[in-house]
C-alpha cells in the first residue's frame, strides 16, 4: 500500500516568461486516491500534463513505478482532462475503438470492455450514436469509459464530477472506489472539497505554483485544527456552563429544542478532551462529543487566503 | 509509427466519409470536363459578331473586301465622310457595330481608325486587321499598274523566320503542351491550397475542442502531426485518383461520341491546312481554324500522360508535404479557431506566386529566372511540370534535381513544423504573433 508509483521530482515550468510550476514535488502510493487541490491557474493541470509527458518541465523529473517515466508507461496511464474534447463526427463505439487502439488495446479486447460500461452506464442504445447526438452528460460517460477502458494502472481526473448530475456522481465515485479497490492509483484534481474528503487519502494542495501542503486528509485537516471540541447532550445550559469552569470556555453553542445542545468548547490551561468529558459526565446527559476539525473547505481556504491578504 | 497510422485513417475516414469531400469529388471533374467541352465545342461559336460600316469616300475599296469570308464580320459601304459622334448617336447607325474609317491619305499613311460600341475580342480585332490589310493589298498592287497581288504580296511578304527546337523538330512540345503542364500544377497548387486549408482547419479545431490533449495522453505531437497530414493526404489523393478517373473517363467519352469528326484524320485535308498555314501572315495564324483542332489533337494525341501523370504524382506529395507542414504548424500555433489569418494571406499569396511562376515559365520557358524557380521548392511543383510538358533539353536531369530539392525540403519542414507543433499547440487563448513561432522554432 505504502510503495511509491508515482514520483514528481522539483518540477519547474514557465510560460511566456510566466511560472506554472516552481519546485514542485509530489509523490503518490500505489492503491491510493491522491487529491490534486489548489485555486484556479494554481499549476494543477500544468502538472498533470507534466506527469503525462504532454509538455516537458523545465526542470526535475518523473519517476513511475520505479523508474523515469518513459512513453511506454503512458499505456499504464489513463488522462481525463478538464476540457474534454471527442471527436464529434465519430459513433460512441468508434471513438471507443480509436482511443482504445492507441492505448494499444485489439478490437476483440476493447469491445469486451466497451460492454461493461455500456452495461454499467446503461448506454447500449447509444452506442452507433455520433457523439454530437449526445447530450453533455452521456458525452461525459463516453469520455470516462475511454480514460478507463484500457484499465490503467493511474488514472488522472481532472474535474471528473463537472457536468454530471448528483445520480451519475455517486456512479462515477462509486467505480472510482472500485478501482481502488483493485489495487488502481487515482490521481484526482478537483475544486470540490467534499468530494476529496469522500474519495481521496491522500492530497496536496498547490497554489501559485508552488506545493504549499501534502498529507493524508486527516493530516491536512489536523494541522487546521482550532482545538475546539463539540458536545451534544440533553439538559440544562445553565448547568453545562457551571460544570465547564475555569479549565473550559464555550465557543458557540446550537440550541436543538427540547432541551438539546451542541456546544463547541475551546480548552483551557492544558486541559483535554478526557477532562472534559469528566467534569461532565454527571451533570447532563451526553449523546455524543467529537473533536472538531476543519473540513477541506476550511482547510482549502486557509491554506489559500494568507497568501492571498499577502497581496 | 502506428499511432500515426491509426490516427491518418481515422483521418482520411472523417475526411472521405464527408459530404464536402463527395461533392467535390464529383463536382470537381464535371466543371473541368464542361470547361473543356466548352472550348472544343463552342470555341468559335461563341465568338462575336460584327456589323461593321466602312467609310471610304475616295472609294478605294470599290464596295468589297474579299469573297467568300466568314460570317463573323459584315461589311457595308459608305462613299462619304461620317463623324464618329454622329456615327454614335445616330439611330439609322446603331444597327452597326463598329466604324472603320478609310481616308484618302490611307495608302501613304497607313493609318485607319476603328470606331467600335463594344470592345472587341483580340481573335475579333486580329481578322478585321487581316482582312482590310488583304484588301489594301490588291488596292496597291492595282495601283502599281500592271502587277499581280500575288507578285505584289510576294514582293511585300516579309521574311518568316520559324524558330524549331532541335530537340522537337516537329513542335510535338508546343507552347500548348506548356499549357498542359501549367493545368497540372495548378491542379498541384489547388489541392495543396484546399487540403492545406483543411489541415489547418482541422487542428486548430482538435486544438480548441481539446480532444488533442487526450490524444497528446498517448501519441506525441510528432505522431499528432504526422498523422493528420497523412490522413489528410490520403484523402487528397483518394480525391485526386477520382478526379483522374472522372476526367479520364469523361474525355474519352468525349471523343468517341461528341469529337469523332474533329479527330477523324479523313475529315482534315492537311494539305491545304499547310498551305494555307504557310501562305497566312502571323496575323492570319492567329486566328485559324487550325489552332482549334490542334487543341482537341494535343488533349488526346500529343500528351504523354503516363509520363505526366508520373511526374505529377510525385510533385504533388512533394509539394504537398513541404506545404502541409507550414498549414499544420500554424494551425498547431493558433491562440483561438479564428487567430492567425493574418498568416494565411502570406502563404495563399506564395502559392499564387507559385502558380503565376507555371505561367511565366510557358512565356519564357528558358529564362535564367524559370531554372532557377525550378528548383526553389515553394514553386517546383508548377514550374517544373511545366517544363517537364515543354519538354526538357537533351536529358533532363533538372527535373530530378528539382524533384530531390522538394523532397529534402519537405522533410525539412516537416521536422521544423513538427517543433511549432509541440510547443504550440497547447497554447490557448494568445494572439499569434511572429515572435511565438520564432520561439517555439528554437525550442527543443
Amino acid at each position: 500500500m505504502n510503495e511509491t508509483l508515482l514520483e514528481v521530482r522539483n518540477i519547474r515550468k514557465s510560460f511566456f516568461r510566466k511560472e506554472a510550476l516552481n519546485n514542485v514535488s509530489v509523490s503518490v502510493r500505489k492503491g491510493e486516491v491522491f487529491g490534486l487541490l489548489g485555486p484556479n491557474g494554481a499549476g494543477k493541470t500544468t502538472l498533470i500534463r507534466v506527469i503525462n509527458r504532454i509538455i516537458e518541465p523545465d526542470e526535475g523529473s518523473v519517476r513511475f513505478d520505479g523508474h523515469l517515466m518513459e512513453a511506454n508507461d503512458l499505456r499504464r496511464i489513463g488522462y481525463l482532462p478538464e476540457e474534454r474534447g471527442l471527436f464529434k463526427d465519430m459513433t460512441v463505439e468508434n471513438h471507443a475503438l480509436f482511443l482504445g487502439k492507441l492505448r494499444g488495446l485489439e478490437t476483440k479486447d476493447i469491445r469486451n470492455k466497451m460492454q461493461f460500461w455500456f452495461d454499467t452506464f446503461q448506454m447500449n442504445e447509444w452506442r452507433k450514436k455520433r457523439i454530437e447526438q449526445l447530450s453533455k452528460g452521456m458525452a461525459q460517460k463516453v469520455q470516462f469509459m475511454c480514460a478507463v477502458l484500457h484499465e490503467p494502472d493511474l488514472l488522472i481526473l481532472d474535474e471528473p464530477f463537472s457536468g454530471f448530475d448528483p445520480v451519475n456522481v455517486e456512479l462515477i465515485k462509486k467505480q472510482l472506489m472500485t478501482m481502488r479497490a483493485d489495487g488502481k492509483t487515482i490521481i484526482l484534481s478537483t475544486h470540490n472539497m467534499k468530494n476529496v474528503e469522500e474519495i481521496c487519502d491522500r492530497a496536496a494542495l498547490i497554489h501559485e505554483a508552488k506545493k504549499i501542503a501534502e498529507g493524508t486528509i486527516t493530516e491536512l485537516q489536523g494541522a487546521q485544527k482550532t482545538g475546539l471540541y463539540a458536545v451534544r447532550f440533553r439538559g440544562n445550559m445553565l448547568t453545562f456552563v457551571n460544570a465547564l469552569w475555569t479549565g473550559f470556555e464555550v465557543h458557540d453553542k446550537i440550541e436543538h429544542g427540547d432541551n438539546r445542545f451542541t456546544v463547541r468548547v475551546k480548552m483551557r490551561n492544558e486541559s483535554s478532551f478526557d477532562d472534559l468529558l469528566k467534569v461532565l459526565i454527571g451533570q447532563v446527559n451526553i449523546e455524543s462529543a467529537w473533536e472538531v476539525l476543519p473540513t477541506m473547505q476550511d482547510v482549502f481556504i486557509n491554506l489559500v487566503q494568507p497568501v492571498n491578504h499577502e497581496e | 509509427m502506428k499511432n500515426s497510422l491509426l490516427l491518418a485513417i481515422r483521418e482520411w475516414r472523417a475526411r472521405v466519409w464527408s459530404r464536402s469531400f463527395l461533392a467535390m469529388s464529383i463536382l470537381g471533374p464535371l466543371a473541368v470536363l464542361t470547361f473543356t467541352y466548352l472550348i472544343f465545342a463552342f470555341g468559335d461559336e461563341g465568338e462575336q459578331k460584327w456589323n461593321v460600316l466602312i467609310t471610304d469616300p475616295t472609294n478605294y475599296m470599290k464596295g468589297k473586301i474579299m469573297p467568300g469570308e466568314d460570317q463573323s464580320i459584315t461589311y457595308s459601304f459608305a462613299n462619304s465622310t461620317l463623324d464618329h459622334e454622329i456615327f454614335r448617336d445616330g439611330s439609322r447607325y446603331k444597327e452597326f457595330d463598329a466604324l472603320i474609317e478609310i481616308n484618302e491619305k490611307v495608302l501613304e499613311n497607313k493609318v485607319s481608325h476603328v470606331f467600335f460600341r463594344d470592345a472587341p475580342s483580340t481573335r475579333l480585332r486580329t481578322k478585321v486587321q487581316y482582312q482590310i490589310e488583304r484588301r489594301m493589298e490588291e488596292i496597291l498592287a492595282d495601283e502599281m499598274n500592271g502587277i499581280s497581288v500575288e507578285k505584289y504580296r510576294k514582293i511585300k511578304r516579309p521574311l518568316t523566320m520559324s524558330f524549331v527546337d532541335v530537340y522537337d523538330p516537329y513542335g510535338e512540345a508546343s507552347s500548348l503542351n506548356g499549357w498542359v503542364g501549367f493545368f497540372l500544377g495548378g491542379i498541384i497548387i489547388l489541392f495543396i491550397g484546399l487540403f492545406g486549408m483543411t489541415i489547418l482547419r482541422s487542428v486548430a479545431r482538435e486544438k480548441s475542442n481539446r480532444i488533442v490533449e487526450v490524444l497528446m495522453g498517448t501519441c506525441s505531437p510528432r505522431q499528432l502531426m504526422t498523422g493528420k497530414i497523412l490522413g489528410v493526404g490520403m484523402s487528397a489523393f483518394v480525391q485526386f485518383i477520382i478526379w483522374t478517373v472522372i476526367i479520364g473517363f469523361g474525355l474519352y467519352w468525349m471523343r468517341e461520341t461528341l469529337f469523332v469528326d474533329l479527330l477523324d484524320p479523313r475529315n482534315a485535308n492537311f494539305d491545304e491546312v499547310t498551305a494555307q498555314m504557310q501562305n497566312q501572315s502571323y496575323a492570319a495564324k492567329q486566328f485559324s481554324s487550325v489552332e482549334y483542332n490542334r487543341f482537341v489533337d494535343l488533349v488526346y494525341n500529343k500528351i504523354n500522360f503516363g509520363l505526366m501523370i508520373s511526374y505529377f504524382i510525385g510533385f504533388f506529395i512533394g509539394g504537398y508535404l513541404f506545404y502541409a507542414a507550414f498549414f499544420a504548424s500554424l494551425g498547431a500555433s493558433m491562440g483561438t479557431e479564428s487567430d492567425g489569418q493574418q498568416f494565411v494571406l502570406p502563404l495563399v499569396f506564395i502559392l499564387l506566386i507559385a502558380l503565376y511562376s507555371g505561367y511565366y515559365t510557358i512565356n519564357y520557358p528558358g529564362s535564367s529566372f524559370v531554372d532557377w524557380m525550378q528548383y526553389i521548392p515553394f514553386t517546383a511543383p508548377v514550374v517544373a511540370m511545366v517544363k517537364l510538358a515543354q519538354g526538357y533539353g537533351e536529358n533532363g536531369y533538372q527535373i530530378y534535381i528539382s524533384m530531390t530539392l522538394l523532397y529534402v525540403s519537405a522533410i525539412v519542414m516537416l521536422l521544423l513544423a513538427a517543433r511549432i507543433y509541440k510547443n504550440g499547440i497547447l497554447q490557448f487563448g494568445h494572439r499569434l504573433r511572429l515572435m511565438h513561432l520564432l520561439k517555439w522554432l528554437r525550442k527543443t
